[in-house]
């Protein structure tokens, strides 16, 4: 409520209605399963295994279900359907109410993602009196899926807390606010549940406030002497006198370009061209506005149905898949580049799609494509006069583009170390330098280069070197580097009176014979209270190759029982 | 062979995950000799392990590691470098710190007095967890140490890491500088780690240069390699992480369990030497807890004396003041039992003892403290006449040696009943005073996790919401009986989690693992230990959390184990009740009461034991001793010492009840099983009710010694030999059958005495207790409001909530008032009744204390009497301004609940004279809503909007409220000085229900009418009858009763039955309620506030119940009383 301008009104010439979906999340659900709305329905949200009710239907309450039960709690209750929470449907039944109440009124207000306002001036000549309108509304609502609750009120906070307390539709008449208000609990007041909305109600519950019409007739010096303006704003809320702007939706800022073609595209070259063509459209009118984007959004429509004639011949073509059922099952096919600087140029947006279609082939022949952009303010960067040159973004996301396509996208990036015993525990990051670019680089990161070597600091060999470790005496300057095998060797080992004698390596003959020494083992564990658990024994071993010795360290996965070669020492 | 000689337990407190006993269990089971146990910075667990160990034949080595600050130099580069990591931030490793550990093994009992010192001394200066120990500390306290050095944490691995080799080398140098060449051992573990064995080279290159000998350990922290797990959880505890955050804290692998030594020796079968050297250092590990050198302080006697010489004569004193003015023949007994008794204790060397007691008793009554002994001194005649105990042992024919036995070769136990709180205190801090801080310290308690601290912690650390883990901690059942449903699986069920789920079946296995490890070390409510000379060299002191106290690192049964004797002071409220009832007696009525000449014939006390009117009364007062007083009509005062002995688990679970009151009330012949027990069964008609009476038939019967009788006793009570048990009772049967005991009889004396061995009463006990309890009875009896005023002044205590203290009082007459900031003290108070009341019997009323008032801080309070005491309160503004201790919360919740409504007032009508109209609208609710329907009972609270209206209240309720308000808000220097305005509020008054919420709130009870007296007439529409109008309806009569739910009871001894005790503006209904039925009705039963119960009446012998066929919940009132759950 701060920060809005409110003003006692004088004059009422101006009616609002308000429009409120109870239970939103689960009616956001029951708009693409409506035989459900005569059950009990639950709606859940949290990871497994603990997730926990967050929106229950009418029958479900009085069924004893509520917000914050356990999965398991509410399993036992017979007849009861349960959906996890869905927050792309929430938000396409928000954009639902936006097309309805938009559909009546130009200037509506989004007040929650289950409440909107709108401004009925002008609109009696067009739809017929008030509470035609409400219904109306409620109609339109209930037609596009959705149950609520409409009221229309000479201010826009008096149509809100009439729609949130009073259920089906409400028309409070000039001069009658106060009185119709009066019968609903102070709780319509607060919609959040705030530290300082809590304390206010406990305040109101120890005075007796219970009703809105009790706190209409508190004196009002004498409440702004105690609870300050906040209780004289929750008192004009209350007696329904008060009044204020609306601040309208506005439209959204959609950047979408869409081609319908008249035969089905196969050839990845017709389709850059016309891409080449969206692209330059959608740019022009990015940039008529001032803007840039982020991120770009490709949604190709595929003919339903189509199977190739020669599976294998997907060279140059849109990618036709190895297996038809899977084109036979997708209808439409989407990708999106996110770019980590706003760009503004069709070329190099173009070089980024054809690489990735080139590696994400759309897999069917394609008859719709649709290419949206969204907009972002346009970077405005100056480096530093004295700071060595970052690479130019636009080249540095062309460049990942192209290796990821190469070596997989989950292959490119940043290592960041994780704090674990597991060997190698890391993660891939998207590699994205600090701007300006930074000479320091992470700790973590300069631990380990992403080279694949790894610093083996403790150089001792069980057999054969007694000698204390470099490191412990100080001199660090000798060590080891692991040359890690990506992925690891899997190879059999030769066991003989307990000793390990001899690996065999079926892919790499250079890789197998007589295991001269070993070290080990090296036992590690962890992650037992995971799913992922993991157990390992690890040895350093020389073995004798063709022509030279070599170093390796062999593994053994001590719950799978695979034993392989992670790396080899330099 | 291999001896493991570096190894933790779970008293190194979240270190390690094995309990002493399930190391020694293993250990024995691997076939290994000995094992030593190094717990850190501490010998917790050694007791417990000497102990498993003597009983496998195992030698148990003692040690600990002990955490000392780094040598110089590095000690000075390091902790300066590292000066910020030193706080208390544990996750920073020891050697970042500054610090290492060091294990120590002890070679001698020098060596473990030196141990025990070291210790001391870091722990009394530093703060809990915290401290270490400087090089000249270890240089002190090295003669019969021998020193390891160490693993991850120990001072080779630290040096090393830090300065490399050349500084280990040194390091080593010094600690054998300091320890002598041939103590000192340089430690080998293979844990299959590479930074380790790099480690280990470089010890062993060290160990070869120096010429010191090689150690192979294990470093061990769990029997198991399984119980890694529970490791890793215990890390992130103290980390406080989760094991998803915990990292690289967490161990690397399992390899820290027990290993065989066939293991070991392949393990370090390049180094035989050092598996070789095990064995021979066990070998020179001479010292165990046999050679712990404890003795009990000599007490200072006069010149001339010896302890011998002066106790006697402290007796013989005694015994004038005790048995002058008894018969010739008791007097004689007595001389004799006193000689008997002195010869034992001069034969047993415990003049001291005694004397040490009498001592502590007689400081007590020369500061006017309540003490009585209790326990099994009440069976000793030396202890009466010293004063130490109220019961006489001789013409109450206890038996001595349930106290003492020359064969049991264990020590005295007594105990001393103090009043709880600031007397208590005296009394342990004289101890200190006395035998010096290093001669006297608190046992310790050791906390382990029970089931709701497990759920918690270890569902903390697998990561999950607090919200969660309230629910898991919610469902941990607290009934005292178990059924076949109640366990873990169920709670997690009623929780909502579904133990199918991996992750929850790790959570569920966890948590049982978990149970009965020790969490942390707390202080034990009153076990003292006092040591003649340096108590700091028999085991470790630490600081107490409460200042000024010290406390040792063992618990009161390892304290027993190890033959130390501790003395028990016990807090007991009733003492503290009947001491503060003695006071305000006095200050009120100018009367003195003396508890030692109580007349013992009281008739009002036994009419009201008979009545089973007894809340509030000791140890007589549960619901199960109401049920059996109308039965065993109570006429003497052995009677109450056999009230309070009864009901226990013994006899209820021996079936000795039953018979004992059929034969009492004459319905079934007196019957002694064998005509040579009469004279032992004869006072408990021929059912044993005490613990001596089962060692009196063992020596009657079966020709046992006293010793031998007690020594049965405990065999049978702690069944913790089988085989030990089956001997004795070969022999108990053959002396039985040797005396032509009949089979028959055989097998019920041998029942009795295995049924409550443990659980029964030793008279003595209950004849203390029975005195205590006829002294409370009294007290009610006949100064009901100063006996209540101190009942509400030590809560929490006792059976029953304060709200059914309040209405118990007021149904006896007493006028009970609310709190008022004009006239409450901190503590209930008594005044003259202004108002003459119907059914008040007496002028005196009780007026309730500040610290009734929820949330009020006892600073706050004080501090209102204090400005009171100075000018009275003007007004709500005046108070805030003058009491600005006062949170608004608090004066929220004062004017809540009505105890700002004289503020102002000062008998004067009402100062801001009320406006017409607000008085109209005043009246108009009254006649509509405040009055309750139907109510016989009229009370000061109810009729406060008609005192306001009178001119006697100057506010009600939310006029106080509306006042605050403007009151707290801070206006500004502007509008400081501006005139209070008009202090009418434009509230409506509570209503009657809003003010019981609000009182019920804001002080967990009402001193107005009880929540069903509202509702009485809609209660008698349902058919619901008054507790009072039970005792006129016939037996078995099908009729409903409904009430508040005061008390939920589920005995262990009751088979699944759940007993309800039901208030209701008369009285209390009791309602038993059958298995099956609560199984149905589980939840209503365990959480509604108001219940209507329907079923058949039973009326046996005056004892009335409900057998409740059917239970529902009653609307009374959204106010949220309590009942007392799960006693």
């Amino acid at each position: 409520m701060k920060g809005l301008t409110h003003r006692v009104i004088e004059s009422m010439s101006q009616y609002f209605a308000c429009i409120f979906v109870p239970d939103f999340p689960v009616e956001a659900l029951l708009r693409a399963e409506p035989e459900l709305r005569s059950r009990s329905l639950a709606v859940l949200e949290g990871k497994a295994p603990l997730q926990k009710v967050f929106a229950v239907n009418e029958n479900a309450r009085r069924a004893g279900v509520s917000q914050g039960m356990t999965k398991l709690q509410i399993e036992a209750c017979s007849g009861l359907v349960l959906r996890a929470r869905s927050l792309p449907q929430e938000a396409a039944a928000h954009a639902v109410l936006l097309d309805c109440t938009q559909s009546f009124s130009p200037r509506v207000e989004a007040v929650g993602c289950d409440t909107i306002v709108l401004d009925l001036a002008g609109l009696q000549p067009l739809f017929g009196p008030l509470p035609k309108i409400a219904r109306a509304l409620a109609r339109r609502a209930s037609d596009l899926g959705l149950e609520s609750n409409v009221s229309v009120a000479g201010n826009p906070e008096t149509a809100t807390l009439a729609a949130r307390g009073f259920s089906g539709v409400t028309v409070i008449p000039e001069g009658k606010e106060a009185e119709q208000l009066g019968s609903l609990p102070v709780e319509v007041l607060f919609e959040n549940s705030t530290q300082e909305s809590a304390h206010l109600l406990e305040t109101f519950s120890r005075w007796g406030i219970r009703k809105l019409r009790d706190l209409a007739a508190l004196p009002d010096v004498a409440l702004s002497e105690r609870l300050g303006q906040d209780g004289i704003l929750l008192q004009a809320l209350a007696r329904g006198a008060t009044s204020r702007t609306l601040v309208p939706v506005e439209p959204p800022l959609i950047f979408e370009e869409v081609v319908e073609l008249e035969y089905p595209l196969v050839l990845l070259e017709p389709l850059a061209f016309l891409l080449g063509r969206l692209l330059e459209q959608l740019c022009a009118r990015l940039e008529a506005r001032a803007l840039a984007t982020q991120e770009l959004r490709l949604s190709l429509e595929l003919e339903n149905g189509w199977q190739p004639e020669d599976p294998s011949a997907n060279n140059g073509e849109t990618g036709v898949p190895a297996r038809p059922s899977r084109a036979q099952a997708r209808q439409s096919f989407q990708r999106t580049l996110r770019l980590p600087v706003p760009l503004l140029d069709p070329k190099t947006f173009l070089k980024l799609l054809q690489l990735d279609l080139k590696a994400h082939p759309p897999g069917a022949p394609i008859v719709k494509i649709r290419l949206a952009a969204e907009p972002v303010r346009p970077r405005a960067a100056q480096n530093g006069l004295f700071l060595p040159p970052a690479p130019e973004p636009e080249k540095l996301e062309l460049t990942l583009a192209r290796i990821a396509s190469i070596v997989g996208e989950d292959k490119v990036g940043s290592l960041e170390l994780l704090d674990t015993h597991r060997p190698q525990g890391f993660r891939m990051q998207r590699f994205a330098p600090s701007e300006p670019f930074s000479p320091q680089r992470h700790p973590s990161t300069a631990l380990r280069a992403g080279s694949g070597t790894e610093k083996n600091s403790s150089h001792f060999s069980v057999q054969k070197n007694s000698s204390v470790s470099p490191c412990l005496r100080g001199e660090c300057d000798l060590v080891t580097a692991l040359r890690i095998f990506r992925p690891p060797v899997d190879i059999a080992v030769a066991i003989q009176d307990g000793k390990l004698a001899h690996i065999t390596c079926p892919r790499n003959k250079a890789m197998q014979g007589e295991i001269l020494w070993a070290a080990g083992p090296w036992r590690s564990s962890g992650d037992w209270w995971e799913k992922e658990g993991w157990a390992r024994d690890e040895w350093d071993i020389a073995v004798q190759g063709e022509s030279d010795i070599a170093l390796y360290r062999l593994v053994r996965d001590r719950l799978g029982g695979r034993w392989f070669l992670e790396g080899t020492y330099d | 062979m291999y001896i493991e000689l570096h190894s933790r337990s779970a008293f190194s407190f979240l270190e390690g995950a094995s309990l002493p006993e399930n190391l020694v269990e293993a250990c024995a089971n691997l076939n290994m000799p000995a094992m030593a146990l190094l717990d850190r910075d501490g010998v917790y667990g050694s007791p417990r392990f000497h102990m498993a160990a003597k009983k496998a034949r195992i030698k148990a080595h003692i040690g600990a590691e002990v955490t000392c600050e780094l040598f110089s130099p590095q000690r000075h580069r390091d902790t300066e470098k590292n000066k910020n990591h030193k706080a208390k931030d544990s996750s920073v490793p020891l050697c970042l710190r500054g610090e290492f550990r060091l294990p120590l093994l002890v070679s001698s009992r020098l060596g473990y007095q030196n141990l025990c010192r070291l210790i001391t001394k870091m722990k009394l200066r530093s703060a809990k967890g915290e401290g270490a120990v400087c090089e000249e500390e270890l240089r002190q306290h090295a003669t019969g140490l021998i020193c390891l050095t160490g693993d991850d944490n120990g001072p080779l691995a630290s040096t090393l890491a830090h300065g490399g080799i050349e500084e280990a080398r040194h390091c080593v140098e010094q600690l054998a500088n300091i320890f002598g060449r041939d103590n000192i051992y340089v430690e080998l573990q293979r844990h299959f780690h590479r930074e380790q064995e790099a480690r280990n080279h470089a010890a062993i290159e060290i160990a070869r240069s120096l010429q010191l000998p090689l150690l192979a350990t294990n470093g061990v922290c769990y029997a198991t390699a399984r119980e890694r797990e529970l490791c890793d959880v215990f890390t992130a505890i103290r980390h406080k992480r989760t094991l998803a955050t915990a990292g690289r804290l967490l161990a690397r692998n399992s390899e820290r369990y027990l290993k065989s030594p066939q293991e070991m020796q392949a393990l370090f079968a390049d180094l035989p030497e050092a598996i070789a050297n095990t064995v021979e250092l066990s070998s020179r590990l001479a010292f165990t807890f046999k050679d712990l050198g404890y003795e009990f302080p000599k007490y200072p006697v006069p010149e001339g004396e010896t302890m011998m010489s002066f106790l006697r004569e402290r007796t013989r004193e005694g015994f004038q003041q005790r048995y002058g003015r008894a018969s010739s023949d008791l007097q004689s007994r007595a001389r004799c039992q006193i000689e008997r008794e002195l010869k034992l204790i001069e034969k047993l060397a415990l003049p001291g003892y005694f004397l040490i007691v009498w001592d502590l008793v007689r400081f007590c009554r020369e500061e006017n403290i309540l003490v009585q002994g209790r326990g099994s001194a009440a069976n000793s005649a030396v202890c009466y006449s010293l004063g130490i105990t109220a019961v006489d042992a001789v013409s109450m024919e206890l038996l001595f040696e349930r106290f003492l036995s020359e064969e049991r070769g264990e020590w005295p136990d007594i105990d001393l009943d103090l009043p709880s709180g600031d007397q208590r205190e005296r009394v342990i801090q004289y101890l200190y005073k006395r035998y010096g801080e290093r001669g006297a310290a608190m046992t310790a308690n050791v906390i382990t996790y029970r089931s709701r601290m497990a759920s918690r912690e270890m569902g903390k650390a697998l990561g999950f919401d607090p919200e969660t883990l309230d629910k898991v901690s919610a469902a941990v059942s607290t009934w005292e009986y178990r059924d076949d449903n109640d366990t873990f699986d169920h709670r997690f069920r009623d929780a909502g989690l579904d133990l199918n789920h991996p992750r929850l079946r790790k959570y569920f296995e966890l948590c049982v693992a978990v149970q009965d490890l020790p969490r942390h070390l707390g202080q034990h409510s009153g076990g003292m230990v006092i040591c003649q000379g340096q108590l700091d060299s028999i085991v470790p002191l630490e600081p107490a959390s409460m200042p000024g106290r010290v406390v040792v690192q063992w618990d009161k049964e390892d304290c027993a184990d190890l033959g130390i004797i501790k003395v028990d002071l016990l807090g007991l409220g009733m003492m503290a009740v009947l001491e503060d009832s003695l006071k305000l007696i006095h200050d009120h009525h100018g009367e003195e009461v003396n508890l030692a000449h109580l007349p013992s014939d009281d008739p009002a006390v036994y009419s009201t034991l008979q009545k089973a009117d007894t809340i509030g009364m000791f140890q007589i007062e549960s619901r199960a001793q109401m049920s059996c007083l109308p039965r065993l009509q109570p006429k003497y005062f052995y009677d109450i010492v056999v009230q309070v002995a009864i009901i226990r688990p013994g006899p209820i679970v021996g079936q000795m009840v039953n018979p004992y009151l059929r034969r009492r009330m004459g319905r079934e012949p007196v019957n002694h099983l064998h005509p040579s027990l009469e004279p032992v069964l004869a006072r408990t008609l021929g059912v044993p009710l005490f613990q001596e009476q089962l060692l009196r038939i063992a020596m009657v019967a079966a020709n046992f010694t006293g010793g031998e009788a007690e020594e049965l006793r405990r065999a049978m009570g702690f069944k913790r030999s089988q085989a030990r048990m089956k001997d004795i009772e070969a022999r108990l049967r053959s002396g039985m059958e040797s005396n032509g005991i009949s089979r028959e009889a055989q097998e019920q004396i041998v029942l009795s005495i295995s049924s409550f061995a443990l659980y029964g009463f030793p008279e003595s006990h209950a004849a203390s207790f029975a005195l205590i309890a006829y002294a409370s009875a009294y007290l009610k009896c006949h100064y009901l409001a100063a006996f209540t005023a101190a009942l509400l002044n030590n809560q929490p205590m006792g059976f029953y909530r304060p709200a059914t203290l309040v209405k118990d009082a007021q149904r006896h007459g007493l006028k009970v008032l609310p709190i008022d900031v004009t006239k409450s003290e901190w503590q209930c108070t008594l005044e003259r009744s202004a108002l003459s009341n119907q059914q008040s019997t007496s002028s005196t009323a009780l007026r309730l204390g500040l610290r009734y008032a929820r949330g009020l801080r006892e600073d706050a309070g004080q501090a209102i009497v204090l400005q009171r005491a100075i000018a009275p309160f003007v007004s709500i503004r005046d108070l805030v301004h003058r009491v600005p201790e006062l949170r608004k919360d608090e004066l929220n919740t004062l004017a809540e609940i009505g105890a700002l409504n004289s503020v102002g007032n000062s008998n004067s009508p009402r100062r801001h004279g009320g406006t017409e109209k607000t008085d109209k609208r005043n009246k108009k609710n009254i006649s509509i809503s405040v009055k309750p329907p139907d109510t016989s009972v009229s009370e000061p609270a109810l009729s406060e909007v008609e005192g306001c209206l009178r001119g006697e209240l100057a506010l009600h309720r939310r006029d106080a409220l509306w006042q605050v308000e403007r009151a707290v808000r801070n206006s500004g220097p502007l509008l400081d000085e501006l005139p209070e305005p008009d202090t009418n509020s434009p509230l409506h008054p509570m209503n009657p229900e809003e003010r019981l919420v609000a009182d019920f709130r804001g002080t967990g009870m009402t001193v107005g009418p009880h929540p069903m007296a509202y509702h009485r007439a809609r209660m008698e529409a349902m058919g619901i009858h008054k507790a009072s109008d039970l005792s006129r309806i016939p037996d078995g009569q099908h009729l409903r009763i409904g009430g508040c739910v005061i008390c939920r009871q589920r005995p262990g001894t009751a088979k699944g039955f759940v007993f309800l005790s039901i208030e209701d503006e008369t009285g209390v209904a009791n309602a038993i309620v059958m298995p099956d039925l609560f199984q149905k009705n589980r939840l209503l039963l365990s959480s509604a506030q108001f219940l209507m119960v329907e079923g058949i009446l039973q009326n046996q012998d005056n004892v009335i119940s409900v057998k409740a066929e059917r239970v529902s919940p009653l609307s009374i009132t959204r106010a949220e009383t309590s009942s007392h759950d799960f006693y």
